[in-house]
């Protein structure tokens, strides 16, 4: 098939990791309260990993094979709960402390908006292809 | 023969750099969409290719300017500024795919133009 907008399944496939970026931040900004999960646990705190689908691959010619990126995978986070005294939460030990999730908010939002300005980069390289092909389209238009 | 109006050194440097332009905005794509990847080194066009086009408009051979392929590589010059060991800037992403947008402008008009003029030449009609 001919290639019209060059380099846009990259790019699109950059917006489907950054879409499961953000999933992952709302589900965590979501369960920032959770403490009792369905294994009796606090929420863990969810980070999501990229990776490129092929690591920069140097054909035989010296090109460089185009890698999109994808989701590798959805990791726990394993860092300690947070403990706070609140002896009337359900939850609470013997001495009042409860565990919560290893969610820290303003680290989230920032995560957040890091996530949402890949989003409008790539974006704003899918716009630009597309002006490009218009353009090519219109070689010899007069 | 009908190539040979196809063949002036001109109107073949310029579809080659519009070759060029169109792959590095491809190479600017892929880095974008690496901008989080770790360890993503960021790919750019072949550094030579400029000077290997200037070489082969001086020599003025339409054969050696046809043979020329744009092609893609690594760029070692770029800096790693995080740990994960990433060396692409949004920034500077952003700027070059706004440069590149302009080339092709420049080239896709300059490629109009020729066909124009040579389209004149043939009718003697203003197009």
């Amino acid at each position: 098939m001919i290639q019209i907008l060059t380099g846009v399944d990259n790019s699109a496939a950059a917006l489907t990791a950054e879409q499961t970026r953000l999933d992952v931040i709302s589900e965590n900004i979501a369960n920032a309260n959770t403490t009792h999960g369905v294994d009796g646990k606090p929420y863990q705190r969810r980070v999501v990993v990229f990776e490129s689908a092929l690591q920069q691959a140097i054909s035989s010619d010296g090109s460089v094979q185009m890698s999109p990126v994808q989701v590798a995978r959805v990791q726990k986070d394993d860092s300690p709960p947070i403990q706070v005294y609140d002896p009337g939460n359900p939850d609470a030990d013997s001495n009042g402390m409860v565990s919560t999730p290893n969610i820290n908010i303003n680290e989230e939002m920032a995560d957040m908006i890091s996530a949402s300005r890949s989003y409008e980069a790539n974006l704003a390289v899918i716009k630009n292809a597309r002006t490009m092909a218009m353009e090519t389209l219109s070689i010899g238009k007069h | 023969m009908i190539e040979a109006l196809f063949n002036q050194p001109n109107y073949l440097a310029a579809k080659k750099t519009l070759d060029a332009v169109v792959l590095r905005q491809e190479a600017i794509a892929n880095n974008i969409a690496n901008l989080e990847t770790p360890g993503y080194k960021r790919v750019d066009l072949t550094p030579t290719f400029q000077a290997q086009l200037e070489q082969a408009c001086a020599s003025g051979d339409p054969q050696e300017i046809n043979s020329l392929k744009p092609t893609l590589a690594v760029d070692t010059s770029a800096v790693a500024s995080s740990r994960d060991g990433n060396s692409v800037h949004l920034q500077t992403e952003l700027t070059q795919m706004d440069e590149n947008a302009v080339a092709h402008t420049l080239e896709t008009q300059l490629i109009s133009g020729m066909l124009e003029r040579m389209q004149m030449a043939i009718t003697g009609k203003d197009a």
